[in-house]
Parts: C-alpha cells; sequence; structure tokens
C-alpha cells in the first residue's frame, strides 16, 4: 500500500536505479565494474557496445538471473537483494526477452502465454487467454495461438515471446540482444513490435546491435566497454556529437 | 525400391541370424543328448497352469510371476519417487540435501545388490519388524532408485538454461519452474534410459528369491529340486523373463510415441 503511494507521487523517481554494479565471473575480467545507470518512467535505454563489454551481464543483474557482487539494485522502489521475495516480486514487474527467445517448447503458443498469468498472478484460464489472445493480437500473431513453438519463425517465436512477457503487465521491459539470433527479413517485424511498445510509454532497457532502431526509438543510449560507462547521452546527442574519441571510433566501425 | 524388396544384404543378414540361433539351439540339444538327458517338455506345462473342470488354476511358475510382477510393479513407483528426490537434493542449494544425497548413491552404487538384500533382510528387518516381502521391495527400491536418480539428474540437466532463465524472468518459483517447465521435457528424454533401468529392475528381482520370497525365480528352483527338469524349468524360467522385458520396452516405445512434441 505505501509502495503504492510512493509510486503515484513520486512519477520522476527513476523506476530503475543501479549504482556502482559490480559483477566478477570468477577467473575472468570484471564484466560490470562500477557501472551506474537510472532510467525514468517510460524512458527507453539503449545499451551499445562491443561484445563482452558487459551489457547482458547489466541486463541480466536487473532482473536477478546474476546476482551482483556489490553495488544496490533498486526498481519500482523495490531493492533487488538476497531477499528471495523481493527478488520474484521484481521478476513479476520486470519483463525480459531473451536472444534465443527461450519459449517452452512443449507447450502451445497459448499455454506459453498463459502459464504465468495463471501461476504468478493467479489469474483463472479464462481471464489468462483473454489477456493472451489480446497479446497476440497485438503481435501479429492471432492464427498462431494453438501452435507449436516449432512450428514458427524466429520471428514469430519473438514476437510470442514478448507477447508472454508483457503477460504480466510489466512495469518495465528489458531486450536482451532481442534480434541477433534472427534472420534479417525478419528483425523488422520484431522491431516493429518494441517500436509499438515503446510508442505506448513502455519504459524499456534494450541491448542491441541495430543502431538505427537506437537512433528512431531510444531516448538515451548509454555505450559501454569493458563493464563501464564510456559515454551516456540523449540519444540526439550521442548519434551527432558524441563526446568521447572512443564512442566515435565505435560508432564509426558499425555506422 | 529398396524400400519395397528387402535388400540381398537384409537377406543375408537375416539368414546368418536364422542360422546362428539355430546353430546354438543344435549346440544345446547335442549338449543334452551327451549328458544323457532326457527331455520332459511335456511336464512343464502343469507348472504353469492347470485347466480342470472349465476351471484355470495358475500353476508355481505363474504365482511366482505374479509375486515378481508386484515387487517389480511397487519398487518401479518407489525407485522412480526416490530417485527424482535425490536428483532434486543433488542438484539443490542446500550442502546438506547434497551431500545426503552424494553418500546414499556411492554406498548403494558401490556394494553388490545380495549384500543390500542380506544386509536389510537380516539386520534391519529385525530391528523394524518389516516381513520379507516388504524387504525385497525395499532392497530392489534403494539400489534401482540410486541409478534412476543418475538419470533423473543427467535428464533435467540436459535442459537448457534457457528453460530456466524464462522461467525466472517470468517470477516463476523454483518449485513451479521444475514442476512445469523442466520436468515435463525432462521426462520424455529420461523415458528410454528409465526404461532400460526397468528392464534391470525387473531381473534384479530374481535375486530376492535368495531371502525366500516367492517370486519366478524361487518358483523355478523349487520345482526343479522336487521334480530334477532343470533344463526345461530353466528355460522356461528366462522366457518368461524374456516375455516380460520385452513387453516393457514395447510398451515404454509405445509410451513415447505419445509425447511427439516434446524433443
Amino acid at each position: 500500500m505505501e509502495k503504492n503511494i510512493h509510486a503515484a507521487t513520486d512519477q520522476d523517481e527513476p523506476i530503475i536505479i543501479a549504482e556502482h554494479l559490480v559483477k566478477i565471473f570468477p577467473g575472468s575480467v570484471p564484466a560490470l565494474n562500477d557501472f551506474s545507470v537510472q532510467v525514468k518512467r517510460g524512458e527507453v535505454l539503449v545499451v551499445v557496445g562491443p561484445s563482452g563489454s558487459g551489457k547482458s551481464t547489466f541486463l541480466r543483474c536487473l532482473n536477478g538471473l546474476e546476482m551482483i557482487d556489490s553495488g544496490r539494485i533498486v526498481i519500482d522502489s523495490i531493492p533487488l537483494d538476497a531477499n528471495e521475495k523481493n527478488r520474484l516480486a521484481i521478476r513479476r514487474e520486470v519483463g525480459m526477452v531473451f536472444q534465443s527467445f527461450n519459449l517452452f517448447p512443449h507447450l502451445s503458443v497459448l499455454e506459453n502465454v498463459n502459464l504465468a498469468q495463471c501461476l504468478v498472478r493467479s489469474k483463472s484460464k479464462k481471464e489468462a487467454t483473454r489477456a493472451t489472445e489480446e497479446l497476440l493480437a497485438k503481435v501479429g500473431l492471432s492464427d498462431k495461438i494453438g501452435g507449436y513453438p516449432d512450428e514458427l519463425s524466429g520471428g514469430q517465436q519473438q514476437r510470442v515471446a514478448i507477447a508472454r512477457a508483457l503477460a504480466l503487465r510489466p512495469k518495465v521491459m528489458l531486450f536482451d540482444e532481442a534480434t541477433s539470433a534472427l534472420d534479417p527479413e525478419m528483425i523488422g517485424e520484431v522491431l516493429d513490435v518494441m517500436r509499438t511498445l515503446a510508442e505506448e510509454g513502455m519504459t524499456m532497457v534494450v541491448v542491441t546491435h541495430e543502431m538505427g532502431f537506437a537512433r528512431e526509438v531510444s531516448d538515451r543510449v548509454v555505450f559501454m566497454e569493458a563493464g563501464r560507462i564510456v559515454e551516456a547521452a540523449a540519444t540526439r546527442q550521442f548519434f551527432l556529437h558524441p563526446a568521447q574519441e572512443r564512442t566515435r571510433d565505435f560508432l564509426r566501425q558499425i555506422l | 525400391m529398396s524400400l519395397r524388396f528387402p535388400s540381398f544384404s537384409s537377406i543375408r543378414d537375416s539368414s546368418l541370424f536364422v542360422l546362428t540361433l539355430a546353430g546354438v539351439g543344435w549346440l544345446v540339444l547335442r549338449g543334452g543328448e551327451q549328458l544323457g538327458y532326457n527331455w520332459h517338455w511335456r511336464q512343464i506345462p502343469r507348472y504353469l497352469f492347470t485347466y480342470t473342470d472349465g476351471q484355470f488354476i495358475p500353476g508355481p511358475l505363474l504365482q511366482g510371476l505374479m509375486v515378481t510382477l508386484e515387487i517389480t510393479a511397487v519398487s518401479l513407483v518407489f525407485a522412480a519417487c526416490i530417485g527424482l528426490v535425490t536428483a532434486l537434493l543433488r542438484l539443490s542449494n542446500s550442502t546438506v540435501g547434497r551431500w545426503l544425497a552424494r553418500v546414499y548413491l556411492e554406498v548403494i552404487r558401490n556394494t553388490p545388490l545380495l549384500v543390500q538384500i542380506f544386509f536389510l533382510y537380516f539386520v534391519m528387518a529385525p530391528i523394524f519388524d518389516i516381513g520379507r516381502t516388504a524387504t525385497a521391495i525395499l532392497a530392489l527400491s534403494l539400489f534401482e532408485g540410486a541409478y534412476a536418480s543418475e538419470i533423473f539428474r543427467a535428464g533435467i540437466q540436459s535442459i537448457h538454461r534457457g528453460q530456466w532463465e524464462a522461467s525466472h524472468s517470468l517470477g516463476l518459483s523454483r518449485y513451479q519452474a521444475y514442476r512445469w517447465i523442466i520436468l515435463p521435457q525432462a521426462v520424455r528424454r529420461i523415458l528410454p534410459p528409465l526404461t532400460s533401468q526397468a528392464v534391470s529392475l525387473i531381473k534384479d528381482s530374481a535375486l530376492v528369491s535368495t531371502i525366500a520370497v516367492y517370486d519366478l525365480t524361487m518358483a523355478g528352483r523349487v520345482i526343479i529340486a522336487e521334480t530334477f527338469l532343470t533344463f526345461e524349468l530353466w528355460f522356461t524360467v528366462a522366457a518368461i523373463y524374456l516375455l516380460l522385458t520385452l513387453t516393457l520396452s514395447a510398451l515404454a516405445n509405445a509410451l513415447e510415441r505419445r509425447f511427439p512434441r516434446i524433443t
């Protein structure tokens, strides 16, 4: 109750607060090295950087798939800590879309999207199915509701995965290279869904190599390397007037 | 073409197979002759069953088979439960749980089943006042459970990490992830090795005859002691076991075809 009042009155409070994150995988260089970033409600933040720079690790720490070694993460006023309850609560507010879709192969499309609604949100099957039908219509896959993941193309699978994540009505959506495993002709359909989401005001953190998408849709871009922020700037500024030499290098290579 | 007509090599293979079988059969017959063994196959059927006055009366072999079936079926259920729990313990975050599972596995897998049966029957059964059949079931369940747990563990671990991550990211608890996502997928992969474990269980169950449980093997031994129909009875007993295990394999195959979705 208290949390809700807090959230309602304080719209300017960042929904994601990540401070001084450190994550070290045993036997390798730090994946996150004193990494701090904040995301406002409704903001679309794109994270770019060379591979191995810690982008995915950052996303995975945000919903507790990886535990940070030190630092602080607060999402929608809930601290992400060792407390299992908080971790589950955060995961229910944060949807995640993976590079490799990770649909449940033994469940139909309907069951994939229904499952967490019934288990986590305690919805009846009927309620869940109604929401699923809406979500599938939104991602343009109403006709696939009875199908199974292995009957779908990569792009379709990823759109189902987005619908599945949205089914919990999350406050934040994380996209971990959502289009990297797709054939080129399918990237567009997934980016379109993501663009729609952004237009609807969803708070999004997007790790991507799609610079066109970043430039068009995002509000802010973070460029990271070796677990640190090299440059964080509003999107326009980032692409037109990057402050750092390293950022200019990077943009030259990929644009 | 090649689909419709058996190819030359498959005809040759089949003939070789039949020839080998015939050769082995001939050797056994010749061996029997040289021993001066008199075959009395005619006496065997009445040990299986008799049919008098229109009434079907199961003979000692069939009664023994029923005991074997009962012991095996109950042990199979228990072994599967023990196996699953042990596998989950081994994969859990609890140090105590992992160690318990490890100790159980090492002890069971590194001692002979016969010794385990004797230990339970002569040491544990008097202490806890459990009967012969119960002891037999306990011994078989514990023994096969250890192997089943390794099968479960391998099956669970073969499920891609992404399935766990997707479950977690949707806010599913560990239990919910196991129940709805991981185990349903693992079971399909586990079914074939679990079937061969069940076949082992049927065969290993013959050892409970050592503690005077009247299973199929025991029935065979008793009849042989009375009649000296050694060859005929062991052939018959072996054939019945074979029938049992082959049926089980066929059943598992049919079962597997029922879940084509999970790969």
